[in-house]
């Protein structure tokens, strides 16, 4: 029965109260491991498709006549518009129509980034779009830009409120501890550089307009465009068939995508409105810079009495504030925690969510600040966070849906404890050291989302879900559920997927949640298919319900008969057999959470400052595991995307004019696989047993989430310097370790002393 | 823009005297990236890649000759890599394997970057460029061939035939500082040859790749004069300061390396 319920739905970490209606969650549970399809490693269905440049990106789409954009963005931080001429562009040649801030919304007179959309061209080619959008003539007058974030929080620029909050009472915690640490640390921007940058295809056709886009929410794509152009919401049908990475930051339209759609409007013609890698790098959002000012109070005997921060978003002209601060407050059992956030509004690009946004930031402080305490208590790291292990959320008393983080530190042990193994590689300027941190984030996805599944008279099922697969190995992973239900081999599965106007509502693919959001639906869809199977095998072979079961492509009856599915779907002929599922609710009044630790083994050049990450063991609760293989690769890739975060990439800018000086990835240093390192990963695949028909979360953001953390410690551990900031540049690695050298001198000045 | 493809080096020159603004293009790793990122319109481009007298090296009287259209992917090939290991390390961190197959030992000349990976063992093994015209050939050492940032000698009609080498079999090795351990221009590297003198070279810490000499009995002091003799600034790469201190740090082990 559909059931209305008041619940709060979370995305990376944000939360609103909405209302849902929901369907109830009636199926039996899977028993816990690999099953048949389910659990096993499968390699990608599209695999081959992807390989063979067959997979259709928005990217790949060419439509007769279609038109290509150029965006004039604004060379200024801070700047008004004091006359703008387009007519040189409109009489460039090839150009089919041009736009200017009197003619959209998200084209601005009075930008406030480097970056900002001003104007655009629509021309035959993207060369002549370029080269016409030269030619438009602005004057500006040039305002000062408001950069450093420090110097925003004083003058109150704000995107939004200050965030406050204390439990217990922190001054008195304070008083009360024996060990005090206090430490600043700093991350830098970094830019998403998805291999596919952001774009849109826009084409106006019988009275409504498809929208093809590189996206992780064709919903949300479809209600943002709906209301930006005043269509009822079935008149925007939004296709996303393959996507060449988000990482966060496509979740919503853009600028893009409005500014394709009116150009279209106004040619009648389909219209491309692709990013460039340069533009990429400056306007397609970004994880924005943080300062934490940190403070870890303990007892003797490690138990910690106090947890503090001021913690400062940079987070650029827009967008929303990440909760930094997260991890502070829900990763250890401390009575007294007081944190404050500040939104700085600055005159830089704005910030969009980048996978596990603000709980990397706040992980790198918090668990390199555990183990600065660790350290003066002479407690063992991993010994400290045992000692404070939280056995429900501290925030507001919920008890965790399930919480197997204790499982993580068992077997991170026998990795640890090579620690005096690792030391001993130590030759010459090469020290080495090993390091830990833990991770804790959200993941627990949630109601409403929608399947569809049918079956054919030859056994064959094809899920329908208008979700979208970014990348991530969704169409797998469905596929895998739909097969386990209904007893059938993986490829007789096939998941039809990415198109609004084919198949029902399903939820964004973001903040871990699109296996824990859509799999329980595909399963209680393919459970509906196969209640109805077996319904009319009954009738047919003349038995009880309760007797028979699908299995290995089979139906199954308790006495030992087994007849092949296709001798019932066979009855139908060119009918079908039509199954539809929703994912019921999340737990009440649990919190639904994923967890897991890292150890890092890292080598230091102590004369260069060179650092070379050579493994990093990976142990991640993230319930049920349905792709083995492809979970594998997901820790794999936050991993390597966190080494990048944690060793080179970083957007610099001009701190006079807030000018992006690294626009190609020349400047912006990704990872190469000369960066990799050995990557061990181990999942505790242990069901929720809570959370939905299977007690599966998500795996997205959570292997990025202890990276840094765990690199920075394990520096320590080979080195005895307190890395601060992020990238750990050549640079910052001489400056610590200087920093160390003169710690240890005063140390020795005063033992000296007495 | 006309792309003018000479069969022979004759041909070539003549081409070149004819029109003195077509750009050379070799393996195009330079040149391309400067068109796509429209940093240059060039009239005209001289496709080398058809001239068979600028391809391959070969041993003269004790010394080697390196054809301008040499690849990095070549020069990392024995025996070649034995008789300039510099050369032939330095090659191997230049890009990934597709760049090391199109890029040429002339288009780094060519281009004369501060940062370019060949220069620096070219300069430790006394390279001498040899320069030609429809007017005739002349022979220039190679700290006179560069002579800024991205600027050299070369009159517009001539073209690079190659660099002449000696050094060979000589203990001399290559170090680069890059932010990733792949796919780097260089924060700096390093060319360091022992042989009867000490002689380092060094890029992306001045202007031009820069030689510095001393006697074998300078090996202490050594490191600090490289590092003084550098000129660097900060960019998005690296800092001066950073720079300074590798290059010190870089010619002591290259020292050791060479000493053994």
């Amino acid at each position: 029965m559909a059931r209305l319920i008041r619940t709060e739905k979370e995305v990376e970490g944000r939360y609103e109260e909405v209302w849902i209606v929901v369907d109830e969650d009636a199926l039996d549970r899977w028993p816990a491991g690999p099953l048949t399809t389910v659990g096993q490693r499968v390699p990608r269905v599209d695999g081959l498709a992807r390989a063979r440049g067959q997979a259709l990106f928005t990217a790949d789409l060419q439509l007769p006549g279609m038109l290509h954009t150029a965006v004039l963005r604004s060379p200024y931080a801070r700047a008004r518009v004091i006359s703008i001429d387009l007519e040189p562009a409109r009489s460039a040649f090839g150009v089919r129509a041009v736009i200017g801030p009197a003619d959209l919304d998200q084209l601005t007179d009075e930008p406030g980034y480097v970056g900002h959309a001003v104007a655009a061209v629509a021309a035959d080619t993207f060369g002549q779009a370029q080269a016409a959008a030269e030619r438009i003539v602005v004057e500006w007058d040039v305002l000062e830009p408001l950069l450093d974030a420090d110097e925003a929080v004083r003058q109150e620029s704000f995107v939004s409120d200050v965030a406050n909050y204390e439990r217990g009472d922190f001054e008195r915690g304070l008083g009360g501890a024996d060990v005090v640490v206090e430490a600043e640390y700093r991350t830098q921007v970094v830019v998403h550089n998805s291999l596919e940058t952001h774009q849109a295809v826009c084409h106006w056709e019988d009275d409504g307009i498809t929208i093809y886009i590189s996206t992780q929410y064709i919903w949300g794509i479809r209600a943002s465009m709906a209301d930006h152009l005043g269509l009822p919401p079935d008149k925007v049908r939004v296709i996303c068939h393959a996507m060449g990475g988000g990482f966060g930051a496509k979740n919503s339209p853009g600028d893009y995508t409005p500014i394709a759609a009116e150009l279209a409007k106004r040619t009648a013609r389909p219209v491309r409105c692709a990013l460039t890698r340069r533009e990429e790098n400056v306007a397609a959002g970004n994880r924005n810079a943080t300062i934490q000012r940190l403070t870890a109070a303990a007892t003797t005997d490690g138990t910690l009495v106090a947890l503090g921060g001021d913690f400062v978003n940079a987070v650029g002209y827009s967008g929303w504030s990440a909760t930094t601060e997260g991890p502070m407050k829900m990763l250890y059992a401390c009575d007294n925690v007081r944190t404050t956030q500040y939104p700085a509004k600055l005159n830089l690009p704005p910030m969009a969510a980048f996978r596990a946004p603000g709980f990397v930031e706040g992980t790198f402080g918090l668990e390199c600040l555990l183990d600065e305490l660790a350290v003066k208590l002479g407690i063992d790291p991993l010994e400290l966070r045992r000692m404070n292990y939280a056995d429900s959320d501290r925030t507001d008393d919920r008890p965790f849906s399930s919480k197997n983080l204790a499982e993580c530190y068992r077997r991170a042990e026998p990795h640890w404890a090579k620690r005096d193994e690792v030391r001993a590689r130590s030759r010459g300027p090469w020290k080495h050291g090993i390091g830990l941190a833990s991770q804790i984030w959200y993941g627990g996805g949630g109601p409403p989302s929608y399947a569809w599944i049918r079956v054919g008279s030859d056994g064959r099922a094809q899920v329908v879900t208008a979700m979208q697969d970014i990348g991530t190995g969704t169409r797998t992973a469905m596929a895998q559920i739909a097969a386990e239900e209904l007893g059938i081999p993986l490829d007789h599965v096939q998941v039809s997927l990415g198109d609004s106007a084919r198949g029902p509502f399903a939820s964004i693919s973001a903040g871990s949640s699109t296996v824990p959001s859509m799999g329980p639906a595909v399963r209680s869809a393919a459970a509906d298919a196969k209640r109805q199977i077996i319904e009319i095998a009954a009738q047919r072979f003349h038995l009880e319900e309760r007797v028979l079961d699908l299995r290995d492509g089979q139906i199954v009856s308790t006495d030992g008969g087994s007849w092949p599915l296709t001798e019932v779907t066979g009855l139908l002929e060119s009918g079908q057999i039509l199954g539809q599922g929703a994912r019921g609710p999340n737990p009440a009044g649990m919190q639904v959470l994923t967890f897991g630790v890292q150890v890092a083994e890292v080598a230091v050049d102590v004369e260069t400052g060179e650092v070379r990450v050579d493994k990093i063991v990976a142990i991640h609760d993230v319930g049920r595991v349905i792709n083995a293989l492809g979970a594998e690769s997901q820790v794999e890739g936050g991993i390597i995307q966190g080494i990048g975060h944690t060793l080179s990439e970083e957007r610099i800018d001009d701190p006079a004019t807030g000018s992006i000086l690294s626009r190609t990835l020349d400047a912006y240093r990704m990872p190469t696989i000369a960066d990799v390192p050995e990557i061990v990963s181990e999942l505790v695949d242990i069901p929720d047993e809570h959370l939905t028909n299977l007690g599966s979360k998500g795996l997205g953001e959570p292997p990025i989430i202890p990276v840094a953390a765990a690199i920075a410690n394990a520096i320590r551990d080979a080195t005895g310097a307190e890395i601060r900031s992020l990238p750990i540049t050549r640079e910052e690695m001489l400056r610590a370790l200087r920093e160390a050298e003169a710690r240890e001198k005063e140390r020795r000045g005063a033992a000296a002393a007495v | 823009m006309d792309v003018l493809t000479p069969r022979s080096l004759e041909q070539a020159l003549r081409l070149k005297a004819e029109r003195p603004d077509a750009v050379p293009i070799q393996g195009g790793t330079d040149v391309m990236v400067e068109l796509n990122f429209d940093r240059a319109r060039p009239a005209a481009l001289l496709n080398l890649n058809e001239v068979a007298e600028l391809r391959g090296w070969s041993r003269q009287n004790g010394r080697v000759w390196l054809g301008s259209g040499l690849t990095y992917a070549e020069a990392m090939e024995r025996p070649l890599a034995e008789a300039l290991p510099a050369l032939a390390e330095a090659a191997r961190t230049v890009g990934g394997p597709q760049i090391r197959n199109r890029g040429t030992i002339g288009g780094n000349l060519g281009t004369a970057s501060p940062a370019g990976d060949a220069l620096p063992p070219l300069l430790v093994c006394g390279a001498e460029v040899k320069i030609a015209s429809v007017r005739g050939e002349r022979i220039v050492p190679l700290p006179d061939f560069v002579v800024g940032p991205k600027r050299n000698v070369l009159a517009e009609d001539e073209l690079i035939l190659g660099v002449s080498v000696g050094g060979t079999e000589s203990r001399q090795t290559f170090m680069k500082v890059g932010p990733r351990n792949a796919m780097v221009i260089a924060v700096v590297s390093l060319a360091v040859r022992v042989d009867g003198d000490l002689r380092a070279a060094f890029g992306s810490a001045g202007p031009v790749p820069t030689l510095v000499r001393a006697g074998l009995g300078d090996v202490d002091s050594f490191p600090q004069r490289v590092a003084e003799a550098a000129s660097p600034i900060d960019d998005v790469r690296g800092t001066a300061s950073y720079r300074r201190h590798a290059l010190r740090i870089l010619t002591r082990r290259a020292l050791d390396r060479c000493l053994v």
